[in-house]
């Protein structure tokens, strides 16, 4: 087995990035189940979402999340 | 005799040629001849120790509404911008049926943050086709504008209000492309789309429910007048974008039309994204196909205000979970002392100068008008409070309606941006001019461009910098009297200082509509421009002069 799968995606990184629109954003950094870690940004309405699903208070608390907390943001 | 000489400046005639001393004299709207020139003429400009050059053209902005009363599209013509392309983004204000107006109006105002009066006040609807907004537009025009038609207002069109509920039928097809024929022939240079925008209630626009056969439908139309096709595409995904350029070499190709997309942006977050971006469009260039990212010269900014949430604060837990809270209880936690010592010591050493010293206040609401442009570091050090405080303070002085912002928070690295504007393929643009007006001001890139990308980091020579937005922009749009100094061409020209062009301070206006207000940058170093042949600015004034036409 490949040590690096792993069973969902998980979010290993958060940072606030400028959106075109002059609002912040985030910038999640997710490690795929087969291993690749890549960005996706996010915009405010979501990041709010994204927060409130994972039960943070600040960034740091996102990491190690699972992405599945994205899904239920979408509304 | 010539209309206008302009006499001793240094040509440099959008080709990319180096330039050269030489007088321009121009006739009946046109250049007539480039050289030594020693005829009379109605009117001389002295140019000598400036820069001779075609007018900037801008090739993504949302002047739709603005033009209906400022045919100046104010102001883009003071940096130079004598050519435009609104409709972009899949939003124009033709075609349009009165009773979907409304609709419309409030997709404007969400991507363009016009305040409503812009359209109940400002002027009359007199169309619904494209033509009638041409007609509209066009006695008014002091700057030549070249419209893109929007695949959303095409589709409100034929489908009303399936038009964002659902995929078209073969029918429905058939009918937009009529649609975009007649666009097309009253002189829409091309059709735009989007698969990011939202209306006013958060819902996708209605091009985002096309399917891929109906944007396939539509560009077989576009091959038939080789115009250009306009897409935002999912630009948060890097594989989403790359999917998107994968997709418009196809229509490309099939069709042999040009097509551009835009935002593309660089962030020290995602450092290979552009990079990826390129090296595909590099890829399908090679098979033929003609598809031109945008990148705007300007770097991007975060702003905001304690009046809403903003994931700004998202770095600091006791921030975040204050300012998360309803406007009632936001207040009144800021007003008790207990959590106010508690969010300054959460903001970090010094009262929070890391976190929030470099924040400007930015004028144009509640805050005093003199605060306006300054730190908080600075007003906190007057005020004799750590900048956390300054903050909490000077926000609960003026009812929380002070906005902040983080200057130049992404898209701010010259080292690297510099090549990427540079890349033969990559098209200067997305400006938005005249789009998110009350949040940041959308003008003078083209200034920028000169002052951080020519002067301070050198990576344009000055004939590079104005080749980009004038020639190839020209040539990428298909407007084959435009972007040049040579004669018989179009005399959009604009005669600038290469010292000292730049970008003005941002600053608010409250020039809208209804005195509603907007962020603007003055344009720096430009003396003079023509457009068509006739002075629309000069001296730091604008012109009666109403001699823009629409490029079809």
């Amino acid at each position: 087995m490949n040590a690096a799968v792993q069973p969902e995606t998980v979010i290993v990184g958060a940072e606030i990035s400028a959106g075109h629109d002059g609002a912040a954003e985030l910038t999640l950094m997710l490690r795929y189940e087969n291993g690749v870690t890549a960005p996706v940004i996010v915009d405010a309405r979501v990041g709010f979402s994204l927060m409130r699903n994972c039960g943070a208070t600040c960034l740091a608390d996102l990491k190690g999340q699972s992405w599945r907390h994205f899904l239920e943001g979408l509304d | 005799m010539f209309d206008i000489l302009i006499k001793n400046g240094l040509v440099v005639d959008g080709s990319g040629a180096k330039g050269f001393a030489a007088d321009v004299a121009i006739k009946d709207g046109l250049i007539v001849q480039i050289g030594q020139i020693d005829g009379a003429a109605k009117q001389t400009i002295d140019a000598k120790g400036k820069v001779v050059a075609p007018g900037f053209i801008d090739p993504h902005t949302h002047f739709d509404a603005q033009l209906l009363w400022d045919g100046a599209a104010r102001p883009s013509l003071e940096h130079g911008v004598t050519s435009i392309v609104p409709g972009n983004c899949s939003l124009s204000l033709a075609p349009l049926r009165a009773a979907d107006r409304p609709a419309v109006i409030g997709m404007f105002q969400q991507i363009e943050e016009m305040p409503p009066e812009a359209f109940t006040i400002a002027f009359e609807w007199t169309w619904e086709d494209f033509a009638g907004y041409r007609a509209a537009i066009e006695p008014k025009l002091q700057i030549n504008v070249a419209p893109l038609v929007g695949h959303t207002a095409i589709r409100q069109w034929v489908m009303g209000e399936a038009a964002n509920q659902r995929a078209a039928e073969p029918a429905e097809i058939t009918a937009m492309q009529a649609m975009l024929r007649e666009c097309l022939k009253a002189g829409a240079i091309g059709l735009s789309t989007s698969y990011i925008d939202t209306d006013a209630n958060g819902r996708p626009v209605p091009s985002r429910f096309a399917q891929f056969s109906e944007l396939d439908a539509l560009a077989a139309v576009l091959g038939e007048f080789d115009r250009m096709l306009q897409v935002v595409p999912e630009f948060y995904d890097a594989d989403l974008t790359i999917a998107r350029i994968d997709q418009l070499a196809e229509l490309s190709i099939k069709h042999n039309i040009p097509t551009t997309f835009s935002p593309v942006f660089d962030s020290p977050l995602t450092p290979h994204n552009v990079a990826r971006q390129i090296a595909r469009v590099e890829e399908q260039a090679a098979r033929g196909a003609r598809v031109h990212p945008q990148m705007q010269t300007r770097p991007v900014d975060i702003s905001f205000s304690l009046l809403r949430p903003s994931l700004f604060f998202a770095r600091l837990p006791f921030w975040y979970r204050t300012l998360r809270q309803p406007l009632e209880a936001r207040l009144a936690s800021l007003q008790d002392a207990a959590t106010v010592e508690r969010l300054i010591a959460d903001a970090g050493p010094e009262g929070g100068k890391d976190m929030f010293g470099r924040l400007q206040v930015r004028g144009g609401d509640a805050a005093p008008a003199e605060l306006t442009g300054r730190t908080l570091a600075s007003i906190a050090e007057e005020r004799g409070e750590g900048p956390a405080q300054a903050l909490i303070s000077l926000s609960l002085e003026h009812g929380l309606d002070v906005a902040f912002i983080a200057a130049s928070a992404g898209h701010a690295d010259t080292g690297r941006i510099g090549p990427f504007l540079k890349h033969p393929l990559m098209h200067i643009g997305a400006s938005d001019g005249g789009a998110h007006m009350s949040s940041f001001a959308t003008y003078g890139d083209t200034g920028y461009l000169f002052s951080e990308f020519v002067r301070k980091s050198g990576t344009f020579t000055l004939e590079e910098a104005v080749r980009k937005i004038t020639a190839e922009t020209a040539d990428i749009w298909g407007l084959k009297d435009r972007g040049r100094l040579a004669p018989g061409l179009a005399a959009d020209v604009v005669v600038f200082d290469a010292e000292t062009i730049a970008r003005g301070d941002e600053r608010p206006v409250f020039d809208m509509p209804g005195e509603g207000m907007r962020y603007v940058r003055d344009g720096i170093g430009v003396d003079a421009v023509l457009v068509n042949g006739q002075v629309a600015y000069a001296g730091g004034q604008y012109t009666d002069a109403t001699a823009g036409a629409v490029l079809a």
